[in-house]
């Protein structure tokens, strides 16, 4: 295969699992974040330390031998639970509060890793961190591309996902159906995180290459771009749009400086226009598409009827 | 009917500032009986079921479920341990089919956790299905089989209030509040929704506080009536003792039927 | 002591234009309840509005002034038009607010650099009336900068302004009273919208003061939202949604920031600023001056 086409798949498929993530907080749980690119930081600086350093660590301190592909998986790992437990701290401080100082403390904690990580000589500094091992292959990012969009698939048509939407949908009525908003808030912060810390391992090993300015705000805002894209709501449309985000820059490269032009009005007129996004609040499915149909069959039906009865059985 | 009351308030109050939104409120709501809250527009009927189901925290007194306080637990605890609500300004999951406004509702039937979710285990499978099973007999119980699929969103209104309803009988409560059920209804779907209200106690056997601005629902289907006014006690009895009460008559009737 | 003294200045000096940007946060805060990240954008347009007015109309000094402030005034209430008020119209959801004050940022920050460019540009010299060239003053001991002293005499007129205007001012009082509660005044006549738009204009205009005064210190730049952000956190701080608290908000975290600097490392003064947001999140979400409300179900 291509060299550039099977970069562009793996980058696309990295991106995914970060996107799925985003698309369980924002689309379905109605939480919004600045800075889940500092969980996938998190997942590619402790990635690299267990890939970079830890073999040389073992080898030259306790006389180990650590496979590199082992190391690897324990990067990935490591990566994802490191994320995770912040994710979790970040969550316990804040989610109690109102939706607004949430965004705030998530675009506070997604800096604040971004100089905190400028500041340690150890993984480089503001400069980076070169020459990392290439452990990343093409068939294990889809295949994790599959899992994680199978788990997502899972999670969301469960009561826990469900309860997940209502959340979204009307916090006070959910919580008066004895929904836990909170823990299902707390829920869907962890797993989002744990998706961006597994995201941001694969890509250190692969690009070979990490700096604290790749984990900006920017990189937040574009991975929310990819779910506002495809639609809250719904994990195919989250898939559609991370292709099609992740393609067409390539495509469009002559025009790279409009690109974000282009991405801010969309997102605009998205949210203005049709914020069900491209394939809006349903799935690309059988089951999917046909439940799209009876609800909109239904809504004509009684339409027609010009009801407001009172629909008396 | 047992002799502790499903539900008893003591001394209930609720200061917001300066304001006393509701001030040292007692009353009791008899096992399976249907209850009426009344008083005139801003009286603190709304903020009373606030009160009970854990929205506010008391400023002071108790709210006793079964005899146990429950004005300290959360919101989710409450609901949980049988008292649901409707809301006076319609809160449903707006842009779900009234099937999944339900069916959400219905999660604390099921027993299954996240692992056994995500791995698709047998006992997922087999709860899942009953929710689904559970979810059909209530909307048709409730007359909104043929509307399953459409968005809460398009429905009428008169139907999404009912779909309230339903959400809140999905969590197979003991004691169900309804904020002004008839709001906006012409006397013939006011007349519908008070054999309904009669119905669903009998049915699911529980016990309703129902807040009206209808006096005609309230008289006719409410066994006690309580009697709010700017926050404080006016009246308590029988429907008949209650219309009788000329401080009522002025507070109230009289100005609310013009 | 002298050294405290300098960082004094210097603090008062940052610390008064955070709170002319804070200000159009608490704003549009206390109006419509969704923090306005656009905000920070509209600050840098101003920067630019003053510089090309300075620059290629060659404009005076007041009269460039006035056509930034008016420029992001108008453009302020442009978003709020175009981009707000279809989603208050259909009464979206919150998160919606924010998404789009963030898809308005991107827009916003990469129209400027796709057309102008990304590299920064300074205020000619000589298009600036002598008292803001570059140089300083000698008071006592100190050496403050000629910048630093007008930046803090227009802010400080500014504020007093606005003080003033909502103070005494009929239309002041329509903004404080919606602020108060919205349906309650709607009923006595005051209308949301006019208010709305008022409060844009309002937050624009002071938002174009403060990039022309930030970029004459500095530069002029298309990613300005460094220094916009901060000014949020100072918003934050101070207790969103109210005046005093915006204003306290900056001098504070602006005087934290310089002793910060100062005296432990400059590294380290952005890692504060945000510990200070968070740390303040924790403790006290409604921040110095703000009122925490029970929600109304
Ligand atoms: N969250 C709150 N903050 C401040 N004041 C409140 C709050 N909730 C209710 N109030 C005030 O408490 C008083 C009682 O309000 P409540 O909504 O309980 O009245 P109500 O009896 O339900 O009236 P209505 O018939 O209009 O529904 C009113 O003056 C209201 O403004
Ligand atoms: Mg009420």
């Amino acid at each position: 295969m291509d060299a550039y086409i099977q970069q562009i798949i793996v980058m696309t498929g990295i991106n995914l699992i970060a996107v799925l993530g985003l698309s369980i907080l924002t689309g379905f749980t109605g939480l919004f974040s600045f800075g889940h690119a500092g969980f996938m930081a998190i997942g590619s600086y402790i990635a690299a330390i267990c890939t970079a350093r830890l073999p040389q660590i073992l080898q030259t301190q306790f006389g180990l031998h650590l496979e590199p592909m082992a190391a690897f998986a324990l990067a990935v790992v490591a990566g994802a639970l490191a994320a995770g437990v912040v994710s979790w701290l970040i969550g316990m401080l804040t989610l109690k509060l109102k939706g607004d100082y949430f965004c705030i403390a998530t675009m506070g904690f997604g800096e604040a890793v971004r100089i905190i990580l400028n500041n340690i000589p150890y993984v480089g500094g503001a400069r980076g961190w070169e020459s990392l091992p290439k452990l990343t292959s093409i068939w294990l990012v889809l295949g994790l591309d599959v899992l994680f969009v199978v788990i997502t698939w899972n999670l969301i048509n469960s009561r826990q996902g469900r309860n997940m939407v209502a959340v979204r949908e009307e916090e006070l009525a959910a919580q008066m159906s004895g929904i836990d908003v909170y823990r299902h808030k707390m829920t869907a912060l962890i797993v989002s995180a744990i998706f961006a810390g597994v995201a941001g391992a694969l890509m250190a090993n692969y690009i070979q290459f990490i700096r604290p300015t790749m984990f900006n705000m920017a990189r937040s805002t574009d991975l929310t771009i990819m779910v506002i894209f495809g639609g809250l709501g719904s994990i195919s449309g989250t898939i559609l749009g991370t292709i099609l985000l992740t393609w067409l820059p390539e495509v469009f490269r002559n025009f790279a400086q409009w690109r974000l032009v282009v991405y801010g009005l969309a997102v605009i007129v998205i949210m203005v226009g049709r914020p069900q996004g491209l394939v809006g609040g349903m799935e690309l499915t059988p089951s999917g598409i046909r439940k799209a149909m009876t609800a909109r069959n239904a809504r004509k039906r009684f339409k027609e009827v010009g009801d407001d009865a009172g629909g008396q059985k | 009917m047992s002799d502790t009351p499903i539900l008893e308030l003591k001394g209930l109050t609720k200061r917001f500032g300066g304001l006393t939104a509701v001030g040292d409120v007692s009353f009791k709501v008899s096992e399976g009986g249907i209850s009426g809250l009344i008083g005139p527009n801003g009286a603190g009927k709304t903020t009373i079921f606030n009160l009970i189901t854990g929205v506010y925290k008391v400023t002071a007194g108790e709210v006793l479920y079964r005899g146990n306080p429950i004005h300290n637990r959360e919101p989710y605890q409450i609901a949980d341990a049988g008292v649901t609500r409707t809301f006076q300004n319609i809160r449903l999951f707006k842009n779900l089919s009234a099937f999944d406004n339900v069916y959400t509702a219905c999660h604390t039937s099921a027993q299954y956790g996240i692992v056994e979710a995500l791995c698709r285990l047998p006992r997922f499978r087999r709860e899942e299905r009953a929710l689904k099973e559970k979810t059909r007999g209530l909307l048709e119980i409730m007359g909104l089989s043929d509307r399953a699929d459409v968005m809460a969103n398009n429905l009428p209104y008169g139907l999404q209030r009912r779909l309230e309803i339903t959400r809140a009988l999905a969590l197979d409560p003991k004691l169900l509040l309804l904020d002004e059920p008839a709001a906006g209804m012409n006397p013939d779907e006011t007349l519908n929704l008070m054999k309904l209200i009669g119905e669903i106690r009998d049915r699911f056997k529980l016990s309703v506080l129902v807040i009206e601005h209808h006096m005609d629902l309230i008289m006719g289907v409410c066994e006690h009536i309580h009697v709010l006014n700017f926050g404080c006690t006016l009246a308590d009895g029988s429907p008949e003792q209650v219309a009788g009460d000329p401080r009522v008559v002025d507070a109230y009737l009289g100005v609310e039927e013009e | 002591m002298n050294q405290f003294l300098q960082q004094l200045v210097n603090g008062l000096s940052i610390g008064s234009i955070y709170a002319l940007m804070a200000v159009g946060y608490s704003l549009v805060y206390s109006i419509m309840n969704f923090s306005n990240f656009a905000h920070g954008s509209v600050i840098m347009l101003g920067a630019y509005f003053g510089f090309f007015a300075l620059t290629l109309l060659g404009l005076p000094f007041a009269l460039a002034f006035f056509v930034a402030a008016s420029g992001t005034a108008l453009f302020a209430v442009a978003l709020e038009r175009l981009a707000y008020k279809p989603l208050r119209d259909r009464k979206a959801p919150f998160l919606y607010f924010i998404i789009t004050a963030m898809g308005a940022s991107i827009f916003i920050d990469n129209s400027v650099i796709a057309t102008i460019g990304p590299t920064p540009k300074t205020f000619p010299q000589a298009s600036l009336p002598s008292f803001l060239r570059s140089g300083s003053v000698e008071i006592g001991s100190l050496n403050v900068g000629r910048v630093d002293i007008a930046m803090f005499v227009i802010t400080a007129i500014c504020l007093a302004a606005l003080v003033l205007f909502i103070d005494k001012t009929k239309m002041g009082k329509a903004i404080q009273a919606t602020a108060y509660n919205m349906k309650a005044s709607a009923l006595m006549g005051i209308n949301p919208g006019f208010v709305i738009i008022l409060v844009f204009a309002i937050g624009g205009a002071l938002a174009g003061v403060a990039g022309v005064l930030y970029g004459m210190k500095y530069q002029v730049y298309p990613q300005m939202s460094s220094i916009t952000m901060k000014s949020f956190i100072a918003a934050v701080f101070g207790g969103l949604g109210s005046l005093p608290g915006a204003l306290l908000g900056s001098v504070l975290l602006a005087l934290i920031e310089t002793f910060v600097s100062g005296y432990v490392s400059t590294q380290l003064r952005d890692l504060f600023a945000f510990g200070i947001l968070i740390a303040m999140l924790v403790i006290r979400p409604q921040g110095i001056m703000g009122k925490s409300m029970e929600d109304k179900a």
